[in-house]
């Protein structure tokens, strides 16, 4: 048989490098708008599920239930495929940063709200006996501390999080995944794709952690 | 400076405080003892609403902290607390404890702020401290810089609960010395405490309390000498032997 | 972390120079006895595993009713596996897509892809493809709705098209020569296109015509535009060139004899 890896198929490759190159800048793009809206949401439900506030703890508690027991899948095919027939027609890229972001900072909440709970409640106490509101005393007392305790969970989100940007191949999302497939699919060539493929996420993913055990080590030693 | 009108206290079907009646004039040293579990902290903690009443007033500076709506967090920036576990800001240096909710709270600016805050440490003898983290110092040292943490704001009003219980034998004189110094000032102050020594030598007046309600008061040197009522009789005998 | 990116890329290498040995290997096979190692491997397993699709009616549909897979090309698979092991029935069918079925037969997953499987020169590169057993054109499914008549109406609009279909190619061509601009999404599987279709992300599905008749509905027709008749082939691995070999014979004795034909009525394709 040819290898799948033979050396044509490498050549193929270099050839089409530049479709590689403009998956991987999608990926890069998505994955960071998603990061960012899973941070914020993240935090804000988090601290949502940490309240002393039933409603906003009920706001969490839906938020998080109904995210982490659907699939990523189905959510991104309802934003692609079930809103345009409520005459609403998200451009891919929004679809992919809204479903992987939203699914990941239903996770991202859960772990905030854990970091939160881990800090003694003397500190919330003592922030607020000095006239710091509770978002106040959140912002500058709490969520510092609980940072520290959230770092090492929050990292493989966003690991877990580049990573499932690849979602977006299932809906014609134009990122790495979508190119390497469609490259691949049509050469037939996977064998060299899907090495360059893993070898381009792990670009993005190794930094994340590397910068990630970073942030961890400088806390750690502040404390 | 802070009264309490009526307050009762309930945690589930547990009546913590008892109609509880309270007036404490500018200046005083208020003194409250009672045995564990009698609804001293509860007390306390209700001077700056850290726990809201069940029902009843309590007014500081003659603003009624327990109206709806009512400007809690900038009352509480002139009544200061001192906690029994320290709870210092951990992620953050002695000076940065001092100077945080100043800066943030109050906008004082930074530089002024931290000067201040290096009187109040020398105050309390932990200027060489100013760098360290909590983590650091001793328990005698966290509380002492809790104090000047409080005295940094700027307070009319320091609310101590049981500042030394959580500290080893030894330390606990240290942060007496700290409170006994600033007694002498002319701040008001409402301490809980198992510290007799200290009710007699710097309280205007002791509260005795026992299950929620006050069961007795007066100026320590009457207090201690000639209790009038059964329980204190009783309490005081066995802390005092 | 530097460790495991190093255990990482050895690892990808190592599949490399695996798979590069393989190649070396095989091509010493013995051709002189009386069973091809390839053939006798399938004898001895006792059951021949062919990989067919499970998304396409009368090729290779899966009844989610009774679990059954059957079609066309079932129906060929189970006539080699006559002709290999002397019983129809000892196939193991496996699922594939268009994505999953080069990997499968590399790897020897499956010993024949049967999968609406369109012959190329590309991929004749790399994979050994019997004589067609079929003929299919490229059409267009569009929804009624949009009152198109043809291609020529498609003009800045947007097609779906499967992974690994040549349907994306034919349609360009077409499309350079009436002189008009389309764009090209892709997808998995063929129900997803449909969505596509169906919530307005894409304007035309295009696929094979034999394909496209399985996701006619009320609401859409298929386009009588017809473009590059493309032909069918059964696929084995490289090397396993025996087997190619008698595949081959196989398709070519069951259209001499009309066996083909009759399957094509049987699930009425044409
Ligand atoms: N958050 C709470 N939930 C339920 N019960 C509580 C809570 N806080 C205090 N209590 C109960 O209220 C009663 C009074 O507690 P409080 O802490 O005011 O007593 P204390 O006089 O300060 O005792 P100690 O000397 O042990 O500190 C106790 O029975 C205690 O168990
Ligand atoms: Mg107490």
């Amino acid at each position: 048989m040819v290898s799948p890896f033979a050396w044509f198929k490498w050549q193929a490759l270099i050839r089409d490098w530049s479709v590689f190159g403009q998956g991987f800048a999608n990926t890069l793009l998505a994955a960071a708008l998603a990061l960012a809206l899973a941070l914020g949401l993240g935090i804000v439900f988090g601290v949502f599920g940490a309240a002393p506030v039933k409603l906003t703890r009920v706001l969490n508690r839906i938020y998080v239930e109904f995210i982490q027991n659907t699939p990523l899948v189905i959510q991104v095919f309802f934003l692609y495929n079930g809103l345009p027939h409520l005459g609403v027609m998200l451009p891919v890229l929004v679809v992919g940063v809204l479903g992987v972001g939203v699914y990941h900072g239903a996770y991202i909440a859960e772990v905030v709200r854990a970091g939160i709970q881990s800090i003694h409640r003397g500190q919330l106490e003592a922030g607020l006996s000095q006239g710091f509101s509770y978002v106040g005393a959140m912002r500058h007392i709490i969520l510092p501390q609980a940072a520290r305790v959230v770092l090492p969970p929050l990292t493989n989100q966003a690991v877990s999080l580049v990573k499932n940007t690849s979602v977006l191949a299932l809906i014609a999302g134009g990122d790495l995944m979508y190119h390497a497939d469609s490259w691949s699919s049509d050469t037939l060539y996977y064998g060299p794709a899907y090495v360059l493929v893993g070898v381009l996420y792990l670009i993005i993913c190794y930094p994340l952690a590397t910068l990630a055990r970073n942030l961890e080590r400088r806390a750690g030693v502040s404390g | 400076m802070i009264r309490l009108e009526g307050v009762n206290k309930f945690f589930g079907h547990h009546h913590v405080l008892k109609n509880i009646n309270l007036n404490v004039k500018s200046g005083e040293k208020l003194v409250i003892i009672g045995p564990s579990g009698s609804g001293k902290s509860t007390l306390i903690r209700s001077a700056n609403l850290l726990e809201k009443p069940t029902s009843g007033k309590v007014i500081v500076n003659g603003v009624d902290i327990t109206a709806p709506k009512a400007p809690v967090a900038k009352v509480r920036q002139s009544v200061a607390m001192v906690f029994q576990q320290f709870n210092l800001y951990p992620h953050k240096t002695v000076l940065e404890n001092l100077t945080l909710a100043p800066v943030l709270i109050k906008g004082v600016p930074k530089a002024e702020a931290e000067e201040s805050a290096k009187a109040f440490l020398e105050r309390v003898g932990l200027t060489a401290k100013a760098n360290a983290y909590p983590s650091q110092l001793s328990g005698g040292q966290q509380q002492r810089v809790a104090i000047a943490r409080a005295l940094n704001m700027k307070p009319q009003i320091m609310l101590f609960d049981e500042p030394t219980s959580a500290l080893d034998p030894e330390m606990i004189q240290e942060v007496l010395d700290v409170m006994v110094d600033l007694a002498h000032g002319g701040i008001t102050m409402v301490v809980v405490t198992h510290e007799m020594g200290f009710a007699r030598q710097v309280a205007d007046r002791v509260i005795f309390m026992d299950e929620g309600e006050i069961i007795e008061q007066g100026p320590p040197e009457h207090f201690f000498v000639n209790p009038t009522h059964e329980r204190t009789k009783l309490f005081l005998s066995r802390i005092l032997r | 972390m530097k460790k495991k990116l190093v255990a990482a890329l050895s690892l990808l290498l190592v599949i490399g120079l695996l798979s590069g040995c393989g190649a070396a290997q095989t091509k010493s096979g013995d051709t002189g006895s009386k069973d091809a190692p390839d053939i006798k491997a399938i004898k001895d397993r006792g059951v021949l595993k062919v990989g067919v699709k499970v998304d396409v009616p009368n090729f290779g549909y899966k009844d989610p009713k009774t679990n059954k897979i059957d079609g066309f090309e079932v129906d060929l698979a189970k006539a080699i596996a006559k002709k290999i092991l002397g019983n129809a029935e000892k196939v193991d069918l496996q699922a594939v897509t268009a994505k999953t079925r080069g990997p499968l037969l590399d790897s020897g997953e499956v010993d024949i892809v049967a999968a609406t499987f369109t012959i190329n020169e590309e991929r004749k590169k790399s994979y050994n493809f019997s004589d067609p057993y079929y003929t299919d054109s490229v059409g267009l499914l569009v929804k009624k709705a949009a009152g198109y008549t043809g291609l020529k109406d498609l003009n800045g609009k947007t097609i779906g098209v499967a992974q690994s279909s040549t349907s994306k190619k034919a349609i360009k061509e077409a499309a350079d020569k009436l002189g008009i601009k389309v764009s090209f999404l892709e997808f998995n599987t063929y129900p997803e296109i449909k969505a596509a279709l169906d919530s307005g992300r894409v304007d035309a599905f295009s696929v094979d015509k034999s394909i496209l008749s399985g996701y006619l509905d009320a609401s859409t027709v298929i386009l009588p535009d017809s473009f590059s008749p493309q032909e069918y082939g059964i696929a084995s691995k490289k090397g396993n060139d025996a087997l190619a070999k008698l595949v081959n014979d196989t398709v070519n004795e069951m259209k001499k004899s009309g066996e083909i034909d009759n399957l094509i009525k049987k699930w009425s394709l044409k």
